[in-house]
């Protein structure tokens, strides 16, 4: 793979970083392109702004639906931080974790406090309740806004956001599921499970994916923008798995930019191109086409594991952050 | 003492002990004791802790079969989910405080922290502390597999409310723990009063320490067995040991009997080897390692314990006899 020298060019000429000090649990472009990084110490990183949003570690954050940054706490609250760095508090849950939040463009928000979703308005009021069988173990709204994914264990539960009555369609499958996403054509669903394989189900006929091999758990899931793709963390690769072509039941995955030994640990693909971002364990940062295989690199390791990666909705910027707190960016604008 | 814990692993004890045997008292003790030491504690039952802490974390046991064909494979969900929460902000603490309902199988907490490879990699588990009522023990036993579990798996037992029996109850509590687990260390107390450093820091699960206390076989058979009462057995051979045999053994054992067996501790002198190999499992989950050479001197011997129920001493006698290398 690229050297040093090579992997620092973009940073050093077009990127900035900071050191943040606290575990990077997000990195968020905000639905204006504003960038902040959400941090286990409570914090919402913006550009130079150290926003105190709450008084324990951000589990989960997000893009709120509006603008801003959405984040759920250990500390029972769930809080919006604007871009000025105004914080307000959406709701508090009592002691329990806020464990995932979601956010759609519509103004809906989700938060889940153990078993439960709540389904929260963009004005802040809980609309829903949700229970689930056991803990929440991720939380996706598809792409319209209108269905809400929660993953736990046995599974994964569908919800409509805006049904009268209040029943799941029930997705089963043995094991604990934690990440999970929705499909951009909303026709699949699928999991990263507790044990180093990825589930999935078409909505259409319940058809079941199971997608296995990985040497380690699988965080971070992401979806091409038009959905032929499906990128992965925990192997020694990028492993991209077919949704075309009757895949990926029965197709192998493709492997991108392997060969350091070095687990993934984070994937976000660029919101047009077919172009993945992944970050590994030792804290190198690269982007990969899917089509050529060509791997650029974005940020040389520096030792920490990458947690959190985000594109902005151009795919002009990269941003990235790192357990050890190392956070940046890199503008790929043309000039 | 945050400094260490930014580089290393995060000890974590579990803290077990039936209703009312006096787990929050101890829970409360080593909270409130002046140790400069910051614990994050996950706890079950929430507003019964006396004293103020930033980390306590309300837990709701979830346990999970692992989906790996391995029944008893267990874990705690909401442990790895909680885990993963503390450790970013691994810093923080000293150590984790893991502290069971009163009806808590310890299996699935114990094999949460071999299972998983986030928890694994994060903390390491440092002992399982079972609190006992001394007075109320023998009817616990009785009535509960659980009762019985928890002395199973402890590497120390606090025998609380000595001031509630005779020398003599004591010493019969004491024999009837022995029977089921004669690994574990007993420390007596009244009221929970047992130091800290009794309790935490034990390090128990380290590979180089398995078998290093010589067990305290009181005097006096259990008179108390019945069929699925826990028992512990040890055998020791002379003649070195295959290693190719010992797995193949030891394998096909756990993964047969790996439901009874709770604990399974080894130190074991392989053939053509100046290295010891210490062994330990959770059921069915094992983990093993060299631990440095033997002593010039010290007899090479291979020993192995089981605790567990349903427990065939020929047969396992036989088996772990048959992977000594011929003579």
């Amino acid at each position: 793979m690229a050297g040093v020298t090579e992997a620092d060019f973009l940073l050093a000429q077009r990127g900035a970083t900071q050191e943040l000090g606290a575990w990077v649990v997000a990195a968020i472009f905000d639905r204006a392109g504003v960038l902040g990084f959400a941090l286990a110490d409570g914090t919402v990183q913006i550009g130079d702004k150290a926003v105190t949003a709450h008084d324990g570690a951000i589990l989960s954050a997000c893009a709120d639906a509006r603008g801003g940054f959405l984040t759920g706490s250990d500390d029972g609250r769930l809080v919006h931080t604007a871009p000025d760095g105004t914080v307000t508090q959406i709701q508090k849950f009592g002691s329990k974790w806020v464990d995932h939040v979601a956010a759609h463009d519509s103004g809906v928000r989700a938060a889940s406090v153990g078993k439960v979703a709540h389904v929260l308005d963009a004005a802040g009021a809980v609309t829903k309740s949700l229970t689930h069988p056991s803990s929440v173990g991720g939380l996706a709204f598809d792409a319209k806004g209108k269905r809400l994914a929660a993953s736990h264990y046995g599974g994964a539960s569908l919800w409509f956001v805006a049904a009268k009555e209040d029943k799941p369609r029930l997705l089963e499958w043995k094991g604990s599921h934690h990440a999970i996403a929705f499909s951009p054509d909303g026709t699949h669903v699928v999991t990263a499970m507790q044990e180093t394989a990825l589930h999935g189900w078409r909505l259409a006929d319940g058809q079941h994916m199971r997608m296995s091999g990985y040497p380690g758990k699988t965080h971070s899931i992401a979806f091409s923008s038009r959905g032929r793709w499906l990128a992965t963390s925990g192997a020694e690769s990028v492993v991209l798995w077919p949704f075309f072509g009757g895949g990926p039941m029965g197709k192998a995955p493709t492997e991108l930019a392997g060969g350091d030994e070095v687990l993934c640990s984070a994937v976000a693909f660029h919101p047009q191109h077919e172009v993945v971002a992944a970050g590994f364990g030792d804290g190198l940062v690269l982007m990969a086409e899917v089509a050529s295989g060509k791997v650029v690199p974005a940020c040389p390791p520096r030792g920490s594991a990458i947690t959190s990666l985000a594109w902005n909705a151009t795919g002009t910027r990269l941003a990235f952050g790192t357990e050890a707190g190392f956070a940046g960016f890199v503008d790929l604008s043309k000039r | 003492m945050a400094d260490a814990a930014t580089t290393g692993p995060v000890p974590v004890t579990v803290l077990t002990g039936y209703l009312g045997a006096g787990k929050t008292t101890l829970l409360n003790r080593i909270l409130s004791e002046n140790h400069g030491r910051k614990f994050a504690v996950v706890i079950n039952e929430f507003g019964e802790l006396g004293v103020d802490n930033d980390l306590v974390v309300d837990a709701d046991e979830e346990v999970f079969e692992m989906n790996n064909g391995c029944i008893c494979c267990t874990v705690r969900g909401d442990l790895i989910r909680i885990i993963g929460g503390l450790m970013k902000r691994k810093g923080k603490f000293d150590g984790i405080i893991v502290e069971t309902t009163g009806l808590a199988d310890p299996a699935p907490v114990a094999q949460t922290f071999f299972a998983d490879e986030d928890v694994k990699r994060a903390t390491r588990l440092d002992a399982i502390v079972t609190v006992v009522d001394a007075k109320h023990l023998f009817a616990r036993l009785d009535d509960s597999k659980e009762a019985q579990e928890q002395i199973a798996f402890a590497d120390i037992i606090v025998l609380n409310k000595m001031d509630l029996v005779t020398a003599e109850e004591a010493d019969a509590v004491e024999r009837r723990i022995r029977g089921i687990n004669p690994y574990a260390e007993i420390r007596r107390a009244t009221k929970s009063d047992v130091p800290i450093e009794a309790v935490i820091g034990r390090d128990a699960f380290n590979l180089e320490r398995i078998l290093e206390r010589d067990p305290e076989f009181l005097s006096g058979e259990d008179d108390h067995t019945h069929d699925d009462a826990v028992m512990s057995m040890s055998f020791e051979v002379s003649r070195p040991l295959d290693p190719e045999k010992f797995n193949a053994w030891i394998s096909e054992l756990l993964q047969k009997k790996g439901q009874d067996l709770l604990r399974t501790k080894g130190i074991l002198a392989y053939a053509n080897d100046d290295r010891r190999f210490a062994f330990q499992a959770v059921h069915m989950i094992a983990d093993g390692d060299y631990i440095g050479n033997w002593k010039d001197g010290d007899p090479r011997r291979s020993k192995i314990v089981f605790i567990g129920r349903d427990l065939n001493r020929p047969q396992l006698r036989r088996g772990f006899e048959a992977c000594q290398v011929p003579a």
